[in-house]
């Protein structure tokens, strides 16, 4: 209607040096009473021309969009979606990776309404976290490719969806990671002479994404591959290499650490009972640099403070079954000997082990004794505590909890016990919708 | 010691959604020095804070209200929030020692407050002339107001509305000060909301010159009211600022009981008030209806109409030419909503041109559409017979709605208006209301 923009025109200049254009709604009569001031005859006209145009206002013409792929996966439950968005809304942000992974171990799929806080949230991530980039895409399903479609900030979706070998000579760093990963999983000897055919190649950030996908998972016949890389020439790609062989079952870096350790640590029987004899290494020498311990920070500290530092080191690398089978007792018998003024590196050493290793019996046994027993005084007693509880399967350990006095738990235990209980909900609304599904 | 909250209720006190990560995040133990809770209602904390001495926060159940040493100008702070989901987690002690001295003496401050306030309360009825004579006197204030506000408007035209581009806000705040002052409350409100629309974009001559044009309208309806009819005269009276007493609303109108759906709710926020306004259709009457509850910042808003149930009540309308406002009078019961019907855009283009014709300053109307998401030429919503209606852009980029489509037709509620549909509930395969 042009008449309309004539009334916008006439009304930008003014009434004081334009004519006020005549308007005409059909039906509407013109009114007799007229006010005389031109610029209220104009606002007047436009009031009838806005309530025509409002009430006479024509549809539009949109063009529609490709429909998504239908998902073949089952959505989560509600219970399930609801937590999860309680953690993209900021309560427990750092199990997002657990809650996805376990969605995505299940065959489920993350809601479609939470895709997009979801994806922002990954893409936020730095790029140093392409697992979470990874897990997003994956519980997203096709729903999050066709919203990456859509917004050029969610793109990082579709590169994971680059497949076959495509994805291993043509993508980024993250894509080669994922294209390693999916192999490994599919055929882990394919995985293995694909890495030690490109390892000479490879630059030292590459030998680090081979090093951490042979993280998940290692077996044994790993360990040749990661037994060379405790020489290589780069000091990070050594230092994963080591840790990785710490936690493989039955490795030889193992049974250095073992017999390392026997050393250091042993049973005594005496008036009081039976208490724990530590007798720390003194010194690290280049065997034990080679295996991935690093020498006691700073040389203002005290001997004691070394001392302490090696011991940790060595048990946070030894299998546990060697405590196990060298006392002839339990986890939760042997971390119930007294140790003295060792306790907190022990408890922080056996923690770390239990952790790299997986052992859910050995987290379930130090968590039930650091909750009993109060923290022990090192100060990384906490830290270690809040670092157990994200990684023991909260089945095990969750149930065995009773307290109704949580407010008057230390601060880090009432934490470690709200972050259980949170996880055993969690992944038990998720195993609810697998059965179901 | 009061009734524990859940974290829903805490969070719903957030200013914003960074308030509520930040207080996620504080809501741990090891932030905290000491916290306790004592009789009737009283939580008290000690926060570390960037700080040498750590942050002293109070919170009064009753009311709720606040107090914290912080510095934000956020409110409630990041600290109350956290205190308060400490306490809804059950880790806060309650039958801790006395509140210490910084955190009692504020508690029995607006204790005596409180007690003062319920003495004080303006008792209802008066002598009833005097409530005449103000009420005369407020009539002839208004009519001398919108005199004024006439002249205004006519002022604005005469001159150009191109240097309204260069005016700033005081141009719009100076006016609608005068509305206050003239007991125009609905006025000013609408006209301070007009500052921001010279930077709204291109075509905001347009929208400028149509607020301006219903602006007139309404003041030359007031000051015309003798001859308009009676619901035409209430629906004027309240666009200007009258307020009708809930007791005279609920005296003049029959309620309607119907199984009312929960279409959806907007929050909004001025002047330190928050209003939702939660917009309901009856199954049985189809009839629309806007639920509004208000609240100052940092106050619980009204919860009780949840988006995507149904409620069996009885509901009374305020009086206007098109009823839309309503007082939920009784809630009989709660109901499982599923999805309610959607509408295709011609009929909601036709609905909307029907109540228009009895209240020309509608200016959101409630939509229910079956519809598929578009995105060009812009955002938009489009249903099965090609025909397409744009997007809010104050919505933003409406992520949630495309999300939960997947490019195919959902059910859609929202608000109407002139400027393009604001979607509020969308329906998922699964029947679910999603909040958008």
């Amino acid at each position: 209607m042009s008449t309309w923009q004539d009334l916008v025109t006439a009304s930008l200049i003014g009434t004081e040096r334009s004519v006020v254009p005549p308007v005409a709604v059909p039906g509407v009569p013109t009114p007799a009473d007229a006010p005389a001031d031109p610029a209220a005859i104009l606002l007047d006209r436009a009031a009838l021309l806005t309530v025509a145009r409002r009430g006479g206002r024509p549809p539009e013409q949109a063009e529609p969009l490709p429909a998504a792929e239908p998902d073949p996966a089952p959505a989560v439950s509600q219970a399930a979606g609801h937590r999860l968005a309680r953690i993209l809304s900021g309560e427990h942000p750092d199990l997002l990776t657990e809650w996805l992974s376990a969605a995505v171990d299940r065959g489920l799929r993350a809601p479609a309404h939470l895709l997009p806080a979801l994806l922002d949230r990954a893409r936020r991530v730095s790029p140093a976290d392409p697992e979470l980039r990874r897990l997003a895409a994956e519980a997203g399903g096709s729903r999050a490719r066709w919203l990456a479609g859509l917004n050029s900030d969610w793109k990082f979706v579709t590169a994971f969806s680059l497949t076959g070998d495509d994805a291993w000579r043509l993508g980024d760093a993250g894509q080669r990671r994922g294209y390693l990963t999916a192999l490994r999983a599919r055929d882990p000897g394919a995985a293995r002479e694909l890495i030690a055919a490109n390892w000479d190649a490879a630059g030292p950030d590459e030998r680090v994404m081979f090093v951490n996908v042979m993280a998940g998972g290692p077996s044994l016949a790993d360990e040749p591959l990661l037994e060379a890389a405790l020489d290589d020439r780069t000091a990070w790609v050594r230092k994963m290499a080591a840790d990785v062989l710490a936690r493989l079952p039955g490795s030889a870096l193992g049974q250095r650490m073992a017999e390392r350790a026997l050393g250091c640590l042993r049973l005594a029987r005496g008036i009081g009972g039976t208490h724990m004899v530590a007798s720390p290494l003194a010194e690290c020498d280049a065997a034990m640099r080679r295996d991935g311990i690093t020498p006691s920070p700073g040389a203002g500290r005290s001997q004691l403070a070394g001392q302490a530092h090696l011991l940790l080191e060595v048990i946070a690398r030894t299998p546990l079954d060697t405590w196990t089978g060298a006392f002839g007792r339990s986890a939760e018998q042997i971390l119930a000997v007294p140790a003295g003024g060792w306790a907190p590196v022990l408890f922080t050493g056996w923690s770390r082990a239990a952790m790299a290793q997986r052992d859910q019996e050995w987290m379930t046994a130090l968590i039930n004794w650091a909750i009993a027993d109060g923290l022990p005084g090192h100060p990384s007693g906490a830290e270690t505590l809040r670092q157990l509880v994200r990684r023991v399967d909260p089945a095990l350990a969750a149930p065995g909890i009773t307290t109704s006095f949580l407010a008057v738990l230390p601060p880090a235990v009432r934490d470690a016990i709200t972050v259980l209980r949170f996880r055993y909900d969690m992944l038990k609304e998720l195993d609810d919708d697998h059965s179901a599904g | 010691m009061a009734e524990r909250w859940d974290r829903v209720r805490v969070l719903a006190l957030a200013p914003d959604a960074p308030s509520q990560r930040a207080a996620h995040s504080l809501a741990s133990g090891r932030s905290w020095l000491l916290t306790g809770a004592a009789e009737p209602g009283a939580l008290w904390g000690e926060c570390r804070g960037s700080a040498a001495t750590p942050y002293r926060t109070v919170v009064d159940l009753a009311g709720p209200a606040y107090r914290c040493s912080c510095p934000s100008r956020k409110f409630p702070c990041k600290h109350a929030l956290a205190l308060l989901l400490l306490w809804a987690d059950g880790s806060v002690e309650e039958d801790a020692d006395e509140p210490p001295d910084w955190a009692a003496s504020w508690l029995t401050g607006r204790a005596g407050r409180a007690g003062r306030a319920q003495a004080g309360e303006p008792g209802e009825p008066k002598d009833p002339k005097t409530a005449a004579r103000r009420a005369e006197q407020r009539e002839a204030r208004v009519a001398t107001g919108l005199g004024e506000l006439d002249r205004w408007l006519c002022d604005q035209v005469r001159q150009g509305l191109a240097a309204s581009q260069q005016a700033g806000y005081g141009h719009w705040d100076d006016i609608a000060a005068r509305m206050i002052d003239a007991q125009a409350p609905g006025l000013a409100e609408r006209l301070r909301a007009l500052a921001s629309v010279p930077y709204s974009g291109a075509g905001w001559e347009g929208r400028l010159l149509e607020e301006y044009a219903l602006l007139r309208l309404l003041a030359v309806a007031y000051l015309r009211q003798a001859e308009l009819p009676s619901p035409l005269r209430e629906t004027v009276r309240s666009r200007i600022g009258f307020s009708l007493r809930q007791a005279d609303v609920l005296a003049g109108g029959e309620p309607v009981r119907d199984h009312w759906q929960v279409l959806g709710r907007r929050d909004l926020e001025q002047d330190r008030i928050r209003t939702r306004r939660t917009w309901l259709q009856g199954r049985k009457t189809g009839r629309p209806a806007l639920a509004l509850s208000f609240a100052p910042v940092g106050q619980v808003l009204d919860d009780t109409l949840t988006v995507g149930t149904d409620a069996d009540a009885d509901l009374v309308f305020y009086p206007g030419a098109v009823p839309l406002r309503a007082i939920v009078l009784t809630k009989h019961d709660a109901l499982d909503g599923g999805p309610p019907a959607g509408d295709t855009i011609a009929g909601l283009l036709a609905s909307y041109a029907a109540a228009l014709a009895g209240d020309p300053w509608l200016d959101s109307w409630p939509a229910v559409l079956d519809v598929t998401p578009a995105r060009s030429p812009v955002p938009a919503v489009s249903d099965a017979a090609g025909r397409a209606l744009p997007l809010h852009q104050g919505a933003g980029d409406c992520w949630r709605l495309f999300a939960v489509s997947g490019g195919r037709p959902v059910t859609v509620a929202g608000e109407w208006t002139p400027r393009g549909l604001w979607p509020l509930t969308a329906w998922d395969e699964a029947g679910r209301a999603v909040v958008l």
